[in-house]
């Protein structure tokens, strides 16, 4: 395999078994995507995006066909290793940002790392570094409650990049914003992706963030009608 | 600048055990059971005061028991009788305690750690005798009483409604039931005759002035016991020195077996030492029956309580199913997010747990400690299993109380946490992402 691949699909199927017919939700879906990259899977509504991407985060298991993240088989793992692995190589965020109430907006950041049993003082030093990236610092001490939803947000991308994991998987991070927020929103992600080289894929109608991307899978009915470069295109980091 | 993707896992320290993701699961619950402070108290509410009803009762029903088992036990054999082997079956003089035998018995209770816990001593020369006077004969209980071991010891003495007590340096005196008085036209200074089997085989007869009469309540004892001189009564049986029993009385009943046990493993052989329920069954089966019926109603209680904690704990778990979907994620299993509901469940029943004990006792301890007086719903003496049931009831309290409720905290906190974690477990993470929209 090759190192830079970080996702891999092949002949990939989600069928949810419904009456009178089944749903086919994705349909044989294959394809690669490198370290670094920042994909745009778009696409309307049912085309299946956010099953892929769901599929891709290990959050859903395949009818059929195989997924590999960071050089792992999904399909092959328990759930035990499946939770491992979204923790140690995976990173999400969701549309409505999805922040734990009850935890300030550094405890939201540092949450994968104290899982992961990292010490507070580095806990603390990754996610100060990141919010004062992204332009959140001061922040820390506050709840979600007390964020806009373009801070939530931010909070919400500084938790699925401090672990410095293989992937960031987005699911329409920008729905819920004004033209402002999306764009700083984006503009902090590529960011992001230019400077520690996360990889990013978005699930996304929103054509500010297909417009930005560097490349975009189109889907159609669970299938990937077009797949193009667009963007500037980074060379893809060496191999760790 | 650190870079993503791949780098990660050599960056990674040891993950965290089991006791550092519980104590991660503590803090979310220990925060989640605050953020919904409204929601918690109302929750919490049904556990406090069921804890407090617990705590009420328990006290309220231990104090009630006390009350039956001393008033029972200051008439009869005392919490603990030291007594020859087959006295208890046969009741006859041949089954007696010899003076050494007394002595040895005596001893045994001055022991250190035995010593504090008994309140006072009685020897007891108990035979079945015929009571008789001009007017009538009646079949009767005698007991030879030591009269200033038994003024500490009996309930009896304080029941006088003629006359008086036996004294010290008391010869042909009696004490008679004033039931048993009336039954023979005996008032005091009248004469009667007590005509019993002595030690020998013999029936001899004993002529004793009446010098005072009691009114227990107990018709039983009103209507069929004479108490006597022990020095009298072992002159007439042929039994010098000796006594049926030593009754024990001790400041609380709940004493009884450890004393037993002690004493027990003090005496030599050939004598035997009964604890007050194995001196009257009837009595301890009153007071497990009662305790079981309470401890029915508690449960039914605690059900209810339980069904509570278990409708808000599922309704909180289904109003968060994102938030769990979260959790999953970023990276817990299944068994994890269970746990953190679990571990909410058992923080809300705990801090209830421990909030309604506090009250329970507090109330209890502020209002009732001097006791509750019932005399406005009793008319007349009430008895039960043989004891007289006193109008005034004063609660006990004991660490077995408190451990009972923290028992019944944990039970509930369980029971009602278990199905809403195993529901939180068992989400399904896209569906729970897709509830959002």
């Amino acid at each position: 395999m090759n190192d830079n691949v970080v996702v891999r699909t092949r002949d990939l199927w989600k069928i949810y078994p419904q009456e009178p017919e089944p749903v086919q939700a994705v349909r044989g879906v294959t394809l690669e995507i490198a370290r670094g990259e920042f994909v745009a899977m778009a696409g309307p509504s049912g085309s299946g995006k956010t099953t892929l991407l769901n599929l891709l985060g290990g959050l859903t298991r395949p009818t059929r066909g195989t997924v590999e993240v960071a050089g792992n088989e999904l399909t092959a793992l328990s759930n035990r290793a499946l939770a491992a692995l979204r923790l140690e190589s995976i990173g999400f965020v969701f549309q409505a940002y999805n922040l734990l109430p009850v935890l300030s907006a550094l405890e939201n950041a540092e949450f994968p790392l104290l899982l992961r049993g990292f010490p507070p003082e580095e806990r603390r030093r990754r996610v100060l570094e990141i919010f004062g990236e992204i332009g959140i610092e001061g922040l820390e001490a506050r709840l979600p409650g007390k964020l806009s939803g373009g801070q939530q947000q931010r909070v919400a991308v500084a938790r699925a990049v401090v672990g410095e994991p293989a992937l960031v998987l987005a699911d329409e991070p920008t729905a819920n914003l004004d033209s402002a927020a999306s764009a700083a929103l984006l503009e902090m992600m590529e960011h992001l992706n230019r400077e520690r080289g996360a990889t990013f894929v978005f699930a996304t109608h929103d054509p500010r963030v297909t417009e930005r991307a560097h490349r975009l899978i189109r889907l159609v009915d669970g299938a990937i009608e077009s797949d193009v470069r667009q963007g500037p295109q980074r060379p893809p980091p060496a191999a760790a | 600048m650190t870079r993503a993707g791949g780098t990660s896992r050599s960056a990674t320290p040891p993950a965290p055990g089991r006791s550092g993701r519980a104590r991660i699961f503590l803090a979310l619950a220990v925060r989640n059971v605050r953020r919904n402070a409204r929601r918690s108290l109302l929750t919490a509410a049904a556990m406090i005061l069921g804890l407090a009803v617990l705590m009420w009762t328990r006290a309220i029903a231990d104090g009630a028991h006390e009350s039956w088992v001393t008033g029972a036990v200051r008439i009869g054999t005392g919490h603990v009788a030291v007594e020859a082997p087959g006295f208890a079956r046969s009741g006859r003089l041949t089954d007696r305690l010899s003076a050494a035998q007394l002595d040895t018995a005596e001893a045994a209770l001055r022991a250190p750690g035995i010593a504090p816990l008994v309140r006072a001593v009685a020897p007891r020369l108990t035979v079945s005798a015929l009571a008789s006077s001009a007017a009538a004969a009646v079949p009767v209980r005698v007991e030879g009483v030591d009269p200033a071991a038994e003024a500490a010891f009996s309930a009896l003495p304080a029941s006088t409604v003629g006359g008086s007590f036996l004294a010290p340096g008391d010869r042909l005196a009696a004490y008679v039931g004033a039931a048993l008085a009336r039954r023979l036209a005996l008032g005091v200074g009248s004469r009667l005759v007590l005509t019993a089997q002595s030690a020998g085989g013999e029936i001899t007869g004993q002529m004793v002035r009446v010098v005072g009469t009691f009114q227990s309540g107990l018709p039983e004892i009103d209507e069929g016991l004479v108490y006597v001189p022990i020095a009298t009564a072992r002159t007439w049986l042929g039994t010098p020195g000796a006594a049926t029993a030593l009754a024990v009385l001790l400041h609380s009943s709940r004493a009884a077996d450890r004393v037993a046990r002690a004493v027990r493993h003090d005496l030599p052989p050939g004598m035997a030492v009964l604890t007050w329920p194995q001196a009257d069954p009837a009595l301890a089966s009153a007071v497990r029956l009662d305790d079981w019926s309470g401890y029915a109603f508690l449960a039914i209680l605690f059900l209810i309580v339980a069904l509570a904690i278990l409708n808000a704990v599922l309704m909180s778990v289904l109003n968060r199913r994102r938030e769990f979907g979260v959790l999953q994620a970023l990276g817990l299993t299944s068994r994890n997010t269970s746990w953190v509901v679990f571990t909410e469940g058992l923080v809300l029943s705990a801090a209830s747990g421990v909030l309604g004990i506090a009250i329970g006792l507090s109330v209890t301890w502020l209002l009732w400690r001097h006791g509750i007086d019932f005399s406005a719903f009793m008319q007349g003496d009430i008895s039960f299993a043989g004891a007289l049931v006193s109008p005034i009831i004063v609660p006990e309290f004991h660490v077995q109380q408190v451990l009972l409720c923290l028992g019944a905290t944990l039970v509930i906190g369980v029971l009602a946490s278990l199905y809403p974690a195993r529901q939180a477990g068992r989400i399904d993470v896209a569906e729970a992402m897709k509830f959002d929209r």
